[in-house]
């Protein structure tokens, strides 16, 4: 797949503004096929139902934060493949190793640029890539 | 130390050392009683927190107002963006009236149409920065529910010292309302959210190259 638009996002995040921004930048690169979760418990169903190529999330969530999410990901053979980009404003140190360690493809701190949300996406679609 | 104002015609007594040192035991008293219920210390601990509400919701603050002054800037810039392109389809709706052959010939109608296409890019830019100023409303939401939560603590905290300190007959009715008022869903957010003073933490990173560096150093 070298064509955004044929990579099917979920942007997971409990503020329905973040997710409107994500969205609306990823739609800006091109990337304009992509669906909504507010936690994790929505985004698990939805990734377990529907085919998606890659996924956006936030960390701190009601219900199932980011890190749970992601180690569900890792742990289900069916999902585990799925890159998960992680868009959050925990800046702790431990919180970003903690991430690295479950499994995240990449880990983004909130406030943060078009130029960085683009770069990230780019970076991990291209391992995608070379893997497949 | 706060002065006491007292109407004219009163004058402060003067106060006798029997009168301090009842006071002294009294304080020491309902200190050492809290201390017994297990009230003072939780209620030292909330009050210790409050500070760093208070710098929670200075960061609420300059950040509203950053973005605020952000959006009405790009608006500002973007509006004279369109102005200016209001401006030159004037111009050009005359030449075009005036000779419409002068006005294809003499490159005039190209100019706009690049001149056109050069300032839409631009307003497009405005228009991403000013959707991107809108992440103040995750961010301080996020710090805003650890204030509420702050606050809920607080709250039950002094209800507490409330439902000690009534007589008994009024107490089961503060009782009843310190119950009703754990009813209500808390907002209990289990990670730290957004930094809002980095200044002397080796714990968090400042920004996303920080994060970057952190990332390569154990090998990701």
């Amino acid at each position: 797949m070298s064509n955004p638009a044929d990579f099917k996002i979920l942007i997971v995040d409990d503020f329905s503004t973040m997710r409107r921004i994500v969205r609306g930048l990823l739609k800006e690169s091109g990337y304009v096929n992509a669906d909504e979760a507010e936690d994790g418990v929505v985004a698990l169903n939805m990734l377990k139902n529907n085919k998606f190529d890659f996924v956006v999330s936030d960390i701190n969530m009601p219900n199932m934060n980011g890190f749970e999410l992601l180690k569900a990901i890792k742990a289900d053979d069916t999902l585990k493949h799925i890159p998960v980009l992680m868009v959050t404003a925990e800046a702790r140190k431990e919180d970003i190793v903690l991430a690295a360690q479950t499994g995240a493809a990449g880990y983004i701190v909130k406030p943060f640029t078009k130029a960085t949300l683009e770069e990230k996406v780019q970076k991990i679609l291209q391992k995608m890539a070379a893997a497949a | 130390m706060q002065t006491i104002n007292l109407p004219d015609n009163m004058t402060m007594p003067a106060a006798s050392p029997e009168i301090f040192q009842q006071l002294g035991t009294l304080t020491r008293q309902l200190h050492d009683t809290l201390n017994m219920l297990g009230v003072l210390p939780n209620l030292q601990q909330t009050v210790d927190n409050l500070p760093d509400a208070r710098s929670r919701l200075n960061y609420i603050a300059t950040k509203t107002a950053d973005a605020a002054e952000k959006v009405l800037n790009l608006v500002d810039t973007a509006k004279a963006d369109q102005e200016h392109i209001a401006q030159e389809t004037r111009k050009l709706a005359k030449l075009i009236t005036a000779d419409p052959v002068k006005a294809v010939a003499s490159g005039a109608v190209f100019n706009f149409v690049q001149d056109v296409e050069t300032t839409t890019r631009r307003v497009d830019g405005h228009l991403t920065d000013i959707m991107m100023a809108q992440d103040f409303h995750d961010l301080t939401g996020q710090v805003v529910a650890k204030v509420v939560n702050l606050a809920n603590d607080l709250e039950a905290q002094l209800v507490k010292l409330l439902v000690q300190a009534a007589p008994p007959e009024q107490a089961h009715k503060v009782e009843a309302a310190l119950t009703h008022s754990h009813d209500a869903a808390p907002i209990e957010p289990k990670l730290d959210g957004p930094v809002v003073n980095a200044t002397g933490r080796t714990d968090v990173v400042a920004n996303q190259s920080e994060v970057d560096d952190l990332l390569a150093s154990l090998g990701f």
